[in-house]
């Protein structure tokens, strides 16, 4: 009986060490496939505008998901977006900043309202705490459209500056000037992001946030600080999301309020994440690269109006039929 | 001046409450957060709005076609809802946030995303009475409202089907122990729903502008009135309505029209925040 355990834990640990070799291997392949990207389609302009989208919206997704690692499901992860993105135009057009501070500064700014969110919603739990963050994007939504003094209200903003550019000792990158330095800043980012939320997966506030969604009551008991970690990773969360917002307005050189406070980025990252596997880590990264590429090459296309009808398809057949999301259930099944 | 702005709020959360009853119903009886809901609403909308425009129909017979329209979709979102696994209520709110972008996106493809407004000359006219003028809009909104509460308020508290449903609402186990069919009530709460959600349709595409994204903020204002009332509770429903409809008039007055869509949000995390186990209370989630 014993002797059985030991082999069957053997056994297990064995096979874990495969699966983590072919998952590293995996990994490896796909981190070349994306850098070799522009190589191999040639530049083409289109082709990398949408996969740099892709990353934004998989480093929005990875974002999402450290708040959605604690249990937490929001609906309203477009207050952190527009305001990042807005906080990181207006630090440029009004104090004439360079992108590289604006960027952390509107990460800093978004990290400022996800603790207004934290204070209100933080003492609701599921379908509630959904709910109210619901309700919470029409605050700084309203807001931006009417401070015209300040945000140039509803007609939104132009003449953001383009992504920043790095000299160095006379080497010279200006991320701005093409699609394809665009793409590798925003692949960088993308990876730094993902090798953090690994790291937070791994470390103490991993396993603490895992013990919170599991069961809340019982990691109280054990001496978990259940809302400073609730905390933490709602303000994690905004920081990052902040900076995607910051990166969008940067790439995309044009915002205004119902752009980015929209139903579209509230909606996004959290339907990647749960169709991608909310408790994996590279499930809802997965998820924004394969469904936003398959939306703008073959559904826009195809329904010029209402092609993100994809989404909600998706979402609806992933809440009924996969519950752990796609990456959850191909990594349950091998 | 005031006055006027009373009547026309009264009319306004009237019509607000007609709006939230269907949420409220469903939620009641079954526990599902239909995020869909107001998107059901603007929905009804725009076939009230096509029947009428394009091939002439008189706008009140309109409202069969509407209330088909939601009655099938809802029938549909009854089954998908019957499948989800616990926790229940925070599984619906996500489906049904992926059935309200389905919707948004089918919307935005049949009817594109112009804004439309269902204009009926007889009703944009009014009359004076000493002091205040009141339009046959607020009339007809505050009118068909309160019809249909009362006669929702029969059919819940004047017949055994409604004693069956308040029992489903209050406690469904001692509901089904009792002999009750819990699950036909559940298709009945939908049912009405739709049914409500239907009528409310048309009437929100005579004051308010249709266009594809606009049932958010129908869905803010039924969570809203829904999460201030309590379960299965009209009065609180009504009392609710007017509230909402005060406060958004008032606000307009004060600040400006453009701040009046944070009237409902805010007043929905003041009351998350000040009663965070919502509605049922006693700390029971």
């Amino acid at each position: 009986m014993e002797n059985d355990k030991k082999t069957m834990n053997f056994l297990t640990a064995k096979n874990r060490l495969n699966k983590s070799k072919t998952h590293w291997i995996g990994l490896f392949l796909g981190f070349m496939l994306f850098f070799a990207l522009p190589l191999l389609v040639q530049s083409n302009h289109y082709i990398l505008q949408v996969f740099t989208h892709a990353l934004l919206l998989a480093a929005l997704a990875l974002a999402w998901d450290l708040l959605g690692a604690s249990g937490s499901i929001s609906l309203g992860h477009a207050a952190f977006f527009g305001a990042g993105a807005y906080a990181s135009a207006l630090l440029g057009l009004d104090l004439g900043l360079s992108p590289w501070a604006t960027i952390p500064l509107a990460g800093l700014i978004a990290t400022g309202l996800g603790l207004i969110m934290g204070l209100i919603c933080l003492r609701l739990r599921g379908a509630y705490f959904a709910l109210a963050t619901l309700a919470f994007v029409e605050i700084p939504w309203v807001i931006t459209d009417n401070w015209d003094s300040l945000t140039r209200g509803s007609l939104g903003l132009v003449g953001i500056s383009g992504l920043p550019s790095i000299r160095i000792h006379g080497f010279h990158v200006d991320f701005g000037s093409s699609i394809v330095v665009s793409y590798y800043l925003i692949f960088a980012y993308f990876m730094i992001l993902l090798g953090l939320v690994a790291f937070v997966h791994q470390s103490n506030i991993g396993l603490a946030l895992q013990a919170i969604r599991e069961e809340e009551i019982a990691a109280e008991a054990v001496g978990i600080h259940v809302n400073g970690y609730r905390l933490l990773s709602l303000l994690m969360s905004a920081f990052f999301t902040g900076v995607c917002g910051a990166c969008y307005a940067h790439l995309v050189r044009y915002i205004e309020p119902g752009l980015v406070y929209g139903l579209h980025f509230s909606a996004v990252p959290m339907i990647f994440a749960i169709c991608g596997g909310r408790l994996t880590i590279l499930g809802p990264a997965v998820a924004a690269m394969v469904l936003y590429p398959m939306d703008q090459f073959v559904f826009h296309p195809l329904l010029p109006a209402g092609h993100e009808f994809l989404y909600g398809a998706v979402l609806i057949l992933a809440m009924l039929f996969m519950p752990n999301g796609f990456w959850g259930r191909l990594r349950n099944a091998s | 001046m005031w006055s006027m702005i009373f009547v026309s709020s009264l009319s306004l959360g009237s019509f607000y409450t007609l709006v939230a009853l269907g949420f409220a119903l469903i939620f009641g009886v079954t526990r599902n957060f239909n995020l869909a809901h107001g998107e059901l609403v603007v929905l009804a909308g725009y076939v009230s709005y096509w029947l009428w425009k394009m091939w002439a129909f008189p706008f009140i017979l309109t409202f069969p076609a509407a209330v088909l329209v939601s009655l099938v979709i809802c029938l549909g979102l009854e089954r998908l809802f019957a499948r989800l696994h616990e926790p229940l209520a925070l599984n619906s709110i996500v489906l049904s946030f992926g059935v309200a972008v389905v919707i948004q996106n089918s919307m935005l493809f049949l009817f594109s995303g112009n804004y439309r407004l269902i204009r009926i000359p007889v009703l944009s006219r009014g009359f004076h009475l000493p002091g205040l003028y009141i339009s046959y809009t607020q009339i007809t909104l505050l009118g068909s409202s309160l019809i249909i509460l009362f006669l929702l308020y029969m059919l819940m508290y004047r017949t055994y089907l409604g004693k069956a449903m308040r029992a489903t609402i209050q406690d469904k186990d001692a509901a089904a122990m009792a002999g009750i069919n819990v699950s036909a009530m559940g298709t009945l709460a939908f049912c009405i729903g739709a049914l409500l959600i239907g009528l409310a349709g048309p009437l929100y595409g005579c004051i308010h502008y249709l266009y594809p994204s606009s049932g958010q903020e129908a869905t803010l204002v039924a969570v809203t009135i829904t999460i201030f009332a309590g379960v299965g509770r009209l009065s609180g429903i009504i009392l609710a309505g007017w509230i909402l409809g005060l406060a958004e008039s008032f606000t307009v007055v004060f600040f400006g029209v453009s701040w009046r869509e944070m009237v409902s949000a805010v007043l929905l995390l003041a009351l998350l925040y000040f009663r965070p186990h919502g509605i049922l209370g006693h700390g029971e989630r």
